[in-house]
């Protein structure tokens, strides 16, 4: 779980518009905080899919699912199973 | 007639119809007028005075909007999805003394942004407003000003365009009638309603006394369950029809009963159209076209045209003179190419504060495009490119020459050259050709581009080369830049 959460920090850090010493809840919005926008979440779908070879179905492209570390980790976890 | 005063008739004519819709909020013509009367309530002693709006997408932001109107203020609504940065230099420039956000952009953006302020007043869903502090001075505008819109894209100062209430009032009747919009048909908002092309879905729709169902694009799911939900008008640009149709299933049934999917903020390809049109047979596709400058709206491409013309603008909407004319400002015979100039009572009164910009765009009276543009025989007319070198990014106008200035400025570099590459979803993104100094770092660069520049600027790809890029007569243009580039890449 929590390496997932840092995969996904480290790539947030390296394509997005968040701050390489700016701190993320596991809860903040990612959309609303600015960090992603639509085209970003699309690539950042891309590279999970791929990384954790998973696929992700349309009806989970929600912002319960995506808009957060926590949801985005979680989603990860139940859908590698 | 100002926007709001319709909202005020249809509160009195059909008080009980759905005005706005957002997620599992609704709000009809009446409550909408009052929420507007409450908020422009505490607007009423400033006196034509400039208010910058900072709000999200969504039912308060057109309320604030409104309210603005109402109280007979200027609105100048600022484009979130711009960095920090930008928006400062946009607010230094305009001189803006009062701002209305919300609690969320008030947490988002922290108290020290707010400083320049003489007047803050927070929007929040709980309780309606919230004064933080008032001052009212003493403006100058322009006597009928009532909108300030920005420019979407560059790295320079983006520029205010400004606009009164017959503007507004007239393109939005254009858009009715091209559209054929009445009271019964919904449009979706799921673009920025700060810029033009949004601001005109807002309009078009209120002035109808029909409805608007906000959304975004961030999380498809909920976008294509707005879609799905009664929505008679999409509205998008080209990206916005490139995400959707990754999910093919889901447009379908989503699309099934919408009437008509319009576009505008650049040229819809045959590939975006052949897909909807295989899975949505029986939605009408109406490509638009336009500027800020000019309101909203300029051109549109008749659904019945749309196979065979697909690579024009088509004809001008009513209202709306179009011509293409040489650099001595004479018309230009068909399939010669002209600048597009434009006529009509949609046209801006200029740029904020900026009188030597607004001349060279408005000459004796027709706005000159920038666009390099020809007439078809049967009068329909075809873009050419920019005259000035901009470049479409994502749907964002764009002066290459100043993202590569920025670059060069902040950078231990020697030059900068932005080179337009294909992107699967915004159409065209852009790579960087660099020229190093001592000391340049790829990542430096890439992590100044991703904090400094709009997401849609951040480079796909970072290619160092050890000479100018010039065209055989010496110049450097778009055009010798993306040869040189093939060149390297070939070379790779």
């Amino acid at each position: 779980m929590e390496q997932i959460k840092n995969d996904i920090v480290e790539y947030l850090k390296a394509n997005s518009f968040m701050d390489n010493n700016s701190s993320l809840n596991d809860n903040d919005s990612l959309t609303q905080n600015g960090i992603i926008d639509s085209i970003g979440l699309l690539e950042l779908m891309d590279y999970i899919c791929e990384k954790y070879s998973i696929e992700i179905p349309e009806d989970m492209l929600t912002p319960e699912n995506f808009d957060s570390l926590q949801g985005i980790t979680n989603m990860i976890t139940t859908l590698a199973k | 007639m100002r926007i709001d005063a319709y909202i005020t008739e249809y509160a009195r004519k059909t008080p009980q119809n759905t005005a706005l819709e957002e997620g599992k909020n609704s709000i009809s013509y009446s409550c909408l007028d009052n929420d507007i009367n409450a908020i422009a309530s505490s607007l009423m002693d400033f006196n034509r005075c400039r208010f910058v709006i900072l709000a999200e997408s969504g039912i308060q932001y057109i309320k604030v909007l409104m309210a603005v109107y109402r109280s007979a203020n200027i609105a100048i609504p600022l484009p979130i999805e711009f960095p920090k940065f930008s928006l400062e230099k946009i607010l230094d420039a305009a001189h803006i003394n009062n701002i209305i956000t919300t609690d969320k952009q008030y947490s988002r953006f922290g108290e020290d942004f707010f400083e320049r302020f003489g007047t803050v007043i927070v929007i929040s869903s709980d309780n309606p407003k919230k004064i933080l502090r008032k001052s009212i001075e003493t403006e100058v505008n322009n006597s009928e000003l009532r909108l300030v819109l920005y420019t979407s894209g560059t790295t320079g100062t983006p520029k205010g365009v400004m606009l009164n209430d017959k503007n507004l009032v007239t393109n939005a009747e254009s858009i009715i009638k091209v559209l054929r919009i009445t009271s019964r048909d919904s449009g979706a908002l799921v673009i920025s309603p700060h810029h033009a092309f949004g601001n005109s879905i807002i309009n078009s729709h209120l002035v109808a006394g029909g409805s608007v169902k906000i959304g975004n694009m961030n999380f498809i799911d909920p976008t294509f369950n707005l879609v799905g939900s009664g929505v008679s008008i999409f509205y998008g640009v080209p990206s916005t029809y490139r995400i959707l149709l990754r999910y093919p299933d889901r447009f379908k049934r989503a699309f099934a009963n919408v009437r008509t999917a319009a576009s505008a903020g650049g040229g819809m390809d045959r590939a975006i159209v052949e897909e909807i049109t295989g899975l949505a047979p029986d939605v009408e596709i109406l490509p638009m076209y336009g500027q800020t400058e000019a309101t909203a709206r300029l051109a549109y491409l008749p659904a019945e045209d749309v196979d065979e013309f697909v690579d024009t603008i088509g004809k001008a909407i009513p209202g709306v003179i179009l011509d293409v004319v040489d650099s001595e400002y004479r018309p230009v015979k068909p399939n010669i190419t002209g600048e597009l100039v434009a006529k009509g009572d949609n046209i801006m009164l200029g740029y904020l504060d900026d009188e030597l910009a607004t001349e060279k765009r408005i000459v004796n009276g027709w706005l000159h495009t920038g666009d390099l543009a020809q007439k078809l025989p049967n009068g329909y007319i075809r873009l050419l490119g920019r005259k000035d070198d901009l470049i479409k990014i994502g749907d964002h106008r764009v002066n290459p020459r100043e993202i590569e200035r920025s670059i060069e400025e902040n950078n231990e570099v020697s030059k900068v050259f932005v080179v337009p590459v294909h992107h699967e979803l915004m159409g065209t993104a852009i790579s960087l050709m660099v020229i190093p100094a001592e000391g340049t770092k790829i990542e430096k660069l890439f992590a100044f581009c991703r904090k400094s520049l709009p997401g849609y600027l951040c480079p796909r790809e970072i290619l160092f080369i050890d000479h100018l890029p010039l065209s055989e007569n010496g110049k450097i243009s778009n055009r010798s830049i993306i040869e040189e580039y093939q060149h390297v890449k070939a070379s790779m």
